[in-house]
């Protein structure tokens, strides 16, 4: 039988992580994933990832995918696509499925990355044609180029809602509603904020109620409901959608873990079954390994990490690198994941209430609520600094790890420092040349450039804008406010887009100087 | 489940709810009342439920259902769901045809 | 906790369901003790539901024939739950003239014991069946034999006797058996002791070893076995299928989905993790075991695999009946297999012997004692 150092199940961020590792230290490394494509979930992230440059930020997902696969393929993996492991049976052998037959494969360690799937919510209806998880509609967009609908309500507002949500309004689509049972926004306040300005409502507290239709979605009811999570008569409010896309969570696919006999546990803060590992993702079966989601739902960025850290592990344990060699490479990675999970949002925190930042400014009630900072709240933050000529404005509320702002800004207007959940400062003495990096790089899009003395009366507001048509130069419409309601009139002044903003295109517009702090968004 | 099940235990009565006739496990589609009952049957493991009612026995495995069917089954024991063991999971992780199956290319014992 | 009552089974399989159900329908408290957290997760639950008296060791036949005939026509109705008993034959196939020569000797020895059993030839075979391979020769047809649903036939009898009030503990195994006075005494878990006037041992395999404790033996081994199930499909037929050479056997379920068993002819070699987990080879051994004998099944969708272990006696029949040498003591193990289609009958004569009756056939062929040296 054929027989490897390492086996990996599951080409996505974690498993090509570990398999590149394992084979950077000599070791000979099969990769198997049942899809057509490499890179798990990363080829549908069109969006900028969160994080610092170790945890290449600013990136956008399917570009570290990949980076991923040309790295993988320079250390000598092997990775077999179109195969689909059906099982992990004893001594460490896998079947997989390979066109129309069975081969059988050995490993001296498995490396188990199948990743997770949606969760899904039973209500009336949720077994029609239309209604479907978040993550489906965003395979439909983003590598079929489908549109999975036209009137979409969003069920669930943590990031994968909160982002697909984007990325539907991207698709042509219009956003009805985000709902959220929740009394909070569960994602990032800067995910919900670029929703809330394009004008799509949120309702948190609230559920769905029935989806209508006989073969197909054709309407949706929500409606509030109480702290005990019971729906509030009298509240139903009716939306017109085709579509309802739910995003409530992911589920772990640790059936190979099972099958293997490893010791599983059930715990809701990983999402569901997953093995019991330790800290470098080893199970109760000799040998065997769990990284990424499987492991516990987190995001790519530590999935990559956990698999890079698996893989050294498994080296180290077959004699492929010296305790030492392990010893510092680990050190490295456990710093960086370390880094990842911290702030608000960071595992351990899961379901905490914050009511402060950790610099103690009062955490938006509007935002955790509707989406969207009120025009007081905004000036409450480091980031957010008005004065003469332009300069940036940093809408970043949340202790969040990431940190592009500050390493891309060549005068160094914008500081969050070593802790990068710091909330970004804005240096008010330093001087803005108005390049607009900061603007770009944001993988919030919470960055904005004011200039309030750009014309007798006028002030010149720049927006991250990542839609079609872009408007030209001199296109009039309205300003939106961070709400999404109109604000005043503006007008384009220009859009600039250059290979460094990575299609981000930076759109400046004219408003009227009083709405300088309002104006948020454009449209025409 | 390590500790001993008693199986005569008092889970009280079975009461109808309104949504009763929802379908909890797609591929098979088995109602939240038929699970609800089968608890009142005697079903107290996600095993037992499996293969009384056939729930989580379709083509996805019980990949989408399990969760939502062990919240039922938890909420008419009276207990929390990670009290319920996994259900088991079987090979093959995909359905493949018999023909497929059968074709085993290299490997052997 | 009470923890006596006049029976208390040691198993809780189909063989511990069955008999605690028509203990209980006797008027007899029962306590029925589980090692595993769930009713019947052993043979009785991955069996492939036949429900069969052809291919039998004539020993076992009066038995599994008078089930056929009193208890599995009415077992739905009597239980309250559908054990999708389908009683449209049995077919045995043979490809050679050696695979004949087998079903024809099983054939006269059934017959003999007044089965309503016969050899036909291939026509005839595909006349009952048109799905067969034009490859099957002749096969031995029973009109009379069926199969069932083992899930729920299980889970059924477990219901019913709950519902009569016997008490079901899962998660609880027994160590141990002490005798007191000569007699079966107690019934002895990790952290509780049982007590009954009469104990059924009806633990599968695991039943030689309760049973040692008492310093009774049987001589059996564990076989670990495996089978699969497809997706569902179309209608196709409705007969028990298995083979003169042993290489599957199966029928298709209410449900639509075929369930298949078979082996590889490693079995007796084969190794688990402490679960009967399934082997990397078996699976696709069964496949390729159909597709000989139903070339139209090759696109099924194979959904699920599982294995089981068999508690396979030396002379391939169960050991039914009282322990003499322990008083009070009973057992019914070592089912080798085929202890699905006969476990009602055997639980109601279990039932009966346990209670002063008389059993509906005769047990003495089951006796404990009953192995002796070849020379």
């Amino acid at each position: 039988m054929k027989r490897y150092d390492l086996i990996v199940v599951g080409a996505g961020p974690s498993g090509l992580s570990a398999a590149i590792e394992a084979a950077k230290r000599g070791m000979s490394v099969a990769v198997f994933d049942e899809n057509a494509k490499p890179g798990g979930q990363l080829f549908k992230q069109i969006h900028k990832f969160f994080g610092s440059k170790e945890h290449k930020a600013k990136v956008r997902g399917f570009r570290i995918g990949e980076e991923l696969l040309k790295e993988a393929s320079e250390t000598g993996v092997e990775v077999h696509l179109g195969a689909t492991v059906t099982g992990l049976y004893m001594k460490k052998e896998v079947v997989v499925r390979m066109r129309d037959g069975m081969q059988h494969w050995k490993g001296d360690a498995v490396i188990v990355a199948t990743g997770a799937s949606e969760k899904m919510v039973p209500f009336d209806g949720w077994t029609l044609p239309g209604v479907m998880g978040a993550g489906a509609a965003q395979t439909l967009m983003n590598l079929h180029g489908v549109k999975p609908g036209n009137r979409v309500l969003m069920l669930g507002s943590g990031n994968v809602g909160l982002v697909v949500s984007f990325q539907l309004l991207q698709a042509g689509c219009e956003v009805v509603a985000v709902v959220d049972a929740a009394p909070r926004v569960g994602g990032y306040g800067v995910h919900a904020a670029k929703l809330a300005r394009c004008g799509v409502p949120f309702y948190l507290s609230h559920t769905i109620l029935r989806v209508e239709g006989s073969d197909r979605v054709a309407g949706v009811t929500i409606g509030r409901v109480n702290r005990r999570f019971q729906p509030v008569p009298g509240t139903e409010k009716r939306f017109d959608a085709d579509t309802v896309c739910v995003a409530v969570g992911l589920s772990p696919m640790s059936q190979l873990f099972k099958m293997a006999g490893c010791q599983m546990r059930d715990d809701p803060k990983k999402g569901g079954e997953v093995p019991v590992c330790d800290q470098y993702g080893r199970t109760s079966v000799p040998g065997v390994f769990a990284v990424g989601d499987v492991s516990g739902i987190e995001e790519a960025s530590s999935a990559m990490i956990e698999g890079r850290i698996a893989g050294v592990c498994a080296a180290n344990t077959l004699g492929f690198c010296t305790e030492e060699e392990k010893t510092a490479a680990l050190a490295a990675m456990e710093k960086d994941l370390d880094s990842l999970r911290q702030g608000m949002f960071a595992p351990q925190n899961r379901g905490k209430d914050f009511r402060t930042t950790e610099e103690g400014v009062k955490i938006s009630e509007s935002l955790l609520k509707k989406g969207y900072l009120t025009d007081t709240e905004v000036g409450t933050f480091p980031g957010v600094v008005r004065r003469s000529g332009v300069h940036p404005v940093v809408e970043c509320t949340q202790n969040i790890p990431c940190n592009p702002c500050q390493d891309v800004c060549p005068k160094n207007c914008i500081r969050v420092g070593e802790k990068i959940t710091s909330l970004p400062e804005v240096d008010p003495a330093a001087g803005c040349v108005g390049c607009g990096m900061c603007v770009a790089s944001c993988p919030g899009q919470a960055i904005f450039l004011v200039d309030e003395q750009f014309e007798e009366g006028f002030a010149a507001v720049t927006i991250p804008y990542e839609f079609f048509p872009l408007p030209k130069a001199g296109t009039k419409g309205t300003a939106l406010g961070r709400n999404g309601k109109p604000v005043c009139e503006a007008e384009v002044v220009k859009v600039t887009n250059t290979a460094a903003f990575d299609h981000t295109n930076l759109l400046t517009m004219k408003v009227p100087r009083g709405e300088a702090m309002k104006a948020r968004f454009f449209t025409c | 489940m390590g500790s001993v099940n008693d199986r005569s235990r008092d889970i009280g009565k079975f009461s109808e709810q309104p949504d009763d006739d929802r379908i909890i496990c797609r591929c098979e589609e088995v109602t939240k009342g038929e699970i609800r009952k089968a608890v009142h049957d005697g079903m107290f493991t996600m095993t037992e439920i499996r293969r009384y009612l056939r729930c989580g026995m379709g083509l996805c495995q019980g990949q989408t259902c399990a969760g939502l069917v062990k919240g039922i089954v938890a909420g008419e024991l009276g207990i929390s769901p990670s009290e319920l063991g996994p259900a088991t999971s079987r090979a093959p992780m995909r359905p493949v045809p018999m023909k497929t199956l059968g074709n085993e290319k290299g490997g052997g014992y | 906790m009470q923890n006596t009552a006049d029976v208390v089974i040691v198993g809780g399989g189909i063989i511990g369901c069955a008999s605690a159900y028509y203990l209980a329908k006797k008027g007899v408290s029962v306590i029925v003790l589980e090692s595993d957290g769930s009713i019947g997760n052993g043979g009785s639950s991955r069996n492939g539901g036949g429900v069969r008296q052809s291919g039998r060791d004539p020993r076992e036949l009066p038995m599994v024939m008078w089930g056929i005939r009193h208890l599995w026509p009415t077992l739905s109705e009597e239980l309250g739950v559908d054990v999708e008993y389908t009683q449209k034959g049995n077919l045995r196939l043979g490809k050679t003239e050696t695979h004949l020569k087998i079903l024809r000797k099983l054939t006269d020895g059934a017959a003999a014991c007044g089965l309503d059993v016969k050899m036909i030839d291939g026509d005839e075979v595909r006349r009952i069946n048109p799905y067969l391979s034009g490859e099957v020769i002749g096969a031995s047809w029973c009109p009379t034999d069926g199969h069932a649903n083992p899930l729920t036939a299980t889970l059924g009898f477990y219901k019913r006797a709950r519902e009569m009030g016997v008490r079901f503990l899962t998660g609880e195994p027994v160590t141990r058996l002490q005798k007191r006075k000569g007699k079966i005494g107690s019934v002895i878990t990790p952290n509780n002791v049982y007590a009954g006037e009469k104990v059924l041992v009806a633990a599968g395999y695991e039943s030689r070893v309760i049973a040692g404790t008492v310093g009774i033996d049987i001589p059996m081994q564990k076989v670990k076995v495996e089978c699969l199930v497809t997706e569902a499909e179309a209608y196709l037929f409705q007969q028990m299928l298995g083979t003169a050479e042993a290489d599957f056997y199966g029928h298709q379920t209410k449900h639509g989905s075929f369930v298949f068993g078979g082996s590889t002819g490693l079995e007796p070699c084969n190794i688990d993790n402490g679960t009967p987990v399934s082997s990397s080879i078996a699976a696709s051994c069964i496949c390729r075991g159909i597709m000989k004998y139903f070339p139209a099944l090759s696109d099924a969708k194979i959904i699920r695999t599982w294995a089981g272990w068999i508690d396979e006696c030396a002379d391939k029949i169960p050991v039914i009946g009282p322990v003499e040498e322990v008083p009070g003591m009973y057992l019914a193990c070592g089912f080798t297999g085929h202890g699905f289609g006969i476990s009602p009958g055997a639980a109601y004569s279990i039932a009966e012997i346990m209670t002063g009756g008389c059993p509906p056939v005769d047990l003495v062929p089951f006796r404990y004692d009953r192995f002796r040296a070849k020379i």
